[in-house]
Formats: C-alpha cells, structure tokens, sequence
C-alpha cells in the first residue's frame, strides 16, 4: 500500500498550490511563495483560461518534485483531473483538496474519503470479521 | 481405586479443554477488541479529518473577505497577480517531514511547519542548528501570532526576552513585510489581518494533512486485519 512506500524526512520542504487567484495570492502572504533558478514557481493560478492540460501538467510535475510536501489543489480544480488525483496514492507529496471561493468543499469528492469510504459501510467491516 | 484414577483423569481431561476453549475464546475477544479500536481510531481520524476541513473552509473565507477588503481599499490594480515577485527566491515558510513509525512495515509521514525562516539564515547554518532555530522560530511565531490577534494587555504581559528572541521577532516581522512588500510599501492593514487568516489557515492545513496520513494508516491496518481474519 502506499504507507509502505520509502518516506524520506526532509527539513525544509515546499508547499505548492494549483488554485484560484485569490487564494494563491492569500497564502503567498503567508510566505510559502518559491521561484527556483529556472524561475519555476511552486504554484499555478486557474482561471477561465487555464486548459486542463495545464492543471494536469502542473498535478504531474508538483507530485514528482522531491522538495514538494503538500500540494494543495482547490476541490473544483480537482474535479476537473479527477481521475488523476483519485489514482495518486503516494504519502509525499500529501494531495490536499481545499474549499475556492466560490465551490464550497464537498466531501462526497474527496479523494482520500473516496479512498476509505469502502469502510463506512458497516457490511463491508462485519463481512471481514465473519 | 482404578476407576476412582480413571474418573479422575477424564475430569483432568474435560478440565484442560474448557481451559484450552476458554484461551481460545478470550484470545479471539481480544483480537476482536483490537479490531474495534483499529476501526473506532479510523472513524476518529475521519471525524477530525473533516471537523479541520470546516475550520480551514471557515478560516479562508475570513481571509477573502480581508484580501476583499483590501482591494477594495487599495484599488483592484494594486492586488493582482500580475504583482507577484517572480525573481528568484525561497519560501519562507516550509515544511518538515518526519517519519512516524506505526509498526516496521506501517510508516506515516509527520509534517511540520517552519514558519518565517529566513532563507539567508538557512542557506548558513548547518542541519542541526536549522532544526534548532526551526523550533525556537515556530514557538516565537506562535507567541508573535498571539501578540498581533490579542490586545496591548497581551503586549504588556511580555516578559522580558534576551537579545536572541528579539532578533527572532525582528526576523519574523522582516519576512512578514518582504511579503507584503510584493504589493507596495504602505499596504491596507486588511491585507496585513488578509496575511494572518491565511497563515492560521496554513497552520489549519497542516494538521489536516496530518490528520490525513492518520486517516490512511489506520484504513491501512483495518484492511490487514480485515484480509488476514478471511484468509
């Protein structure tokens, strides 16, 4: 499973975002902002004219960066790569579904309840202890 | 006296069996009960899991509505995007991975913030005093977070610090404002409360993400248990 894949302990790693405007710039205050050399930020704003071959490409490339810990990925932006983000299933980078201004956050589509729901039925768990 | 040995003996018997039953029965309890902590663990992360989703959605919206606000003091043009600093340059806040060992096979990633340390500061100092200052760092900006959310009563109750600590807050407070410095040298104080909400909501993020290798850790040894009891 993916708990037992190799977890490697960094000190200073990054926190990258694909989000809306607004929340990229809030938490860019909040000092987690980082351009590289190649002036490569750790955060992509989606607006209307972000194509989702952006968003995929940016998904890619920030879960295969090692210095990345946490992508956070507003739910609609998530929705729209679902099928990417539901087959990730690495503990680092953590994929983290975050509410947007104007989608509030749906449970019902959250990858890693979506993982686990197979739990909540109470069937499922009496079945394996039968 | 040889039936009396062989009665005996059957009792011996019959005696040894109910015990043997018995183990069995308590041994089996105890892996049940054990299952229904795995369980009950996994539910709690997932309760937690989504009480912090709600706190961060709340969290947020306070601070669109201050970036909002800000705009609308400041003017559209003025908080934009198009504003960003696109130079080279560290985060300021980053995070610390530690590895959290459930058993030998089960491991979950712990992540710790480091809030406002300075890059300069960073690049210096060896791995073992960056860990050092990342914690005395995250306990004064805890402190500093207080300060600015609470009154001048707070303020006042400040003990005395030493030189070090002050050259701790001086830093923090130069990282807050190269921050803010991104959209002009006199910014609205909504964006300066805009910048605080956002960093709660940071602080809020982290323990999700927290909450979430607990969540998956837990799904993990729930379906161990669940496959090992079929096979």
């Amino acid at each position: 499973m993916a708990n037992k894949a190799q977890i490697r302990s960094r000190n200073s790693a990054l926190i990258a975002m694909i989000a809306d405007e607004d929340t990229v710039t809030g938490f860019l205050l909040a000092g987690v902002g980082n351009v590289d050399l190649r002036r490569k930020t750790n955060y992509l704003i989606v607006d209307s004219k972000t194509s989702v071959k952006q968003i995929e490409d940016a998904f890619k490339e920030f879960t295969t960066r090692e210095d990345i810990a946490i992508v956070m990925i507003s739910q609609f932006v998530a929705n729209m790569i679902r099928f990417l983000v539901d087959s990730y299933n690495k503990p680092v980078p953590a994929i983290l579904e975050i509410p947007s201004k104007d989608h509030p956050y749906d449970p019902t589509h959250d990858s890693v309840l979506s993982r686990v729901k197979y739990l909540f039925s109470a069937e499922s768990v009496a079945s394996g202890r039968r | 006296m040889a039936e009396e040995e062989g009665t005996r003996n059957i009792d011996n018997g019959r005696y040894s069996t109910q015990q043997q039953q018995q183990q069995q029965e308590e041994e089996e309890g105890g892996g049940e009960r054990e299952g229904d902590q795995k369980v009950v663990k996994f539910l709690d992360s997932v309760d937690s899991y989504l009480t912090l989703v709600d706190s961060l959605s709340s969290t947020l919206r306070q601070g669109w509505l201050e970036l909002a606000g800000a705009r609308h003091s400041m003017g559209a043009s003025r908080i934009s995007s198009a504003l960003f600093d696109l130079k080279h340059h560290c985060a300021a806040t980053t995070l610390q991975i530690t590895e959290d060992g459930v058993d030998s096979t089960m491991k979950q990633p712990n992540f710790t913030l480091c809030k406002w340390v300075s890059p300069d500061n960073r690049n210096c100092s060896s791995d073992k005093a960056k860990f050092d200052e990342d914690e005395s760092l995250q306990r004064t900006s805890t402190k500093l977070q207080l300060r600015y959310r609470g009154t001048s009563e707070i303020q006042e109750k400040r003990p005395e610090s030493n030189g070090s600590a002050l050259t701790i807050d001086y830093q923090i407070q130069k990282e807050r404002s190269k921050s803010l410095s991104m959209f002009g040298t006199l910014v609205s104080p909504k964006l300066r409360a805009g910048q605080l909400s956002f960093e709660m909501a940071l602080d809020t993020l982290v323990e999700i993400a927290n909450m979430r290798s607990s969540i998956l850790s837990a799904y993990d040894q729930v379906r161990n248990d669940m496959e090992s009891t079929r096979g």
